[in-house]
């Protein structure tokens, strides 16, 4: 790790992830700009164009949770993007009311259910996709999509 | 960029013509529900939607689309989806609403 990791620094003294936070009000205005910044980030680290609209749909459907979740549109939530060599993580935390990870079922085909999509979207179009959520005090999404190196 | 929502209803075919331009996200999902309630209400007959410039959907897009789907099937009748772009008929595949909605073209 530490043998990468100083490969890594001395090209061009680069760290190993950047990271640009965000704090946006949560209106649902604001999830436009964040799939244009996102689409913005996710070319810099050299994804296609595919995969850069699945990051696009993911990341705004965890901003759409978050919008849904918060106490009022005074409130505000927060996103981390983790720009990596080979990766990108986003990270979005809001500290709203919260919702029971393991109410989130995989929505049954024939069943027409309005809810519960958007989690079911985020894990089918990202990588790696983890929850963490507490009773009032909000949740947090953290997804992972890596560039693959047989384009 | 937002949603224009074009609507007409056809007395020849009896049905709803409809076209969507733009973007369905959690800010525009709204203006959608509540034309497509209209459309409904006036009229219960087949609804058929033009989405060649649809360019965005998410999952509150879809709610919408289930929500009007539902009121439909009470008359049986169907929402019938022309043209997607690839990505927006990418989330219908994975959401497996590709087999509940009549997708043509």
């Amino acid at each position: 790790m530490d043998a990468i990791k100083n490969q890594i620094l001395d090209n061009e003294g680069a760290s190993e992830i950047d990271v640009i936070s965000m704090t946006i009000p949560s209106r649902p205005e604001y999830v436009g700009v964040i799939r244009l910044t996102v689409s913005a980030i996710a070319n810099r680290i050299g994804f296609n164009i595919e995969d850069i609209e699945d990051i696009k749909v993911a990341v705004a459907e965890a901003c759409t949770n978050a919008i849904q979740h918060s106490y009022n549109d005074e409130s505000n939530f927060y996103v981390a993007f983790e720009i990596g060599i080979d990766s990108l993580g986003v990270i979005v935390r809001d500290d709203g009311k919260g919702i029971k990870v393991e109410d989130v079922k995989e929505p049954q085909l024939g069943e027409l259910k309005e809810g519960g999509l958007g989690i079911f979207i985020i894990k089918s179009l990202m990588d790696e996709v983890s929850f963490s959520c507490e009773i009032e005090k909000g949740t947090e999404i953290k997804m992972v999509k890596f560039l693959h190196e047989n384009y | 960029m937002s949603l224009v929502i074009n609507k007409n209803f056809d007395e020849e075919k009896n049905v709803w013509d409809v076209t969507l331009k733009g973007e369905v996200d959690i800010y525009t999902a709204n203006k959608l529900k509540e034309t497509l309630i209209d459309m409904v209400s006036e009229k219960p007959q087949d609804i058929l939607i033009d989405a060649s410039s649809l360019e965005y959907i998410d999952s509150t897009g879809l709610g919408v689309l289930i929500g009007a789907l539902k009121r439909l099937k009470q008359h049986d009748k169907d929402i019938y989806i022309r043209e997607t772009k690839i990505n927006v008929r990418k989330i219908f595949n994975i959401t497996g609403l590709d087999k509940i909605f009549k997708l043509e073209g």
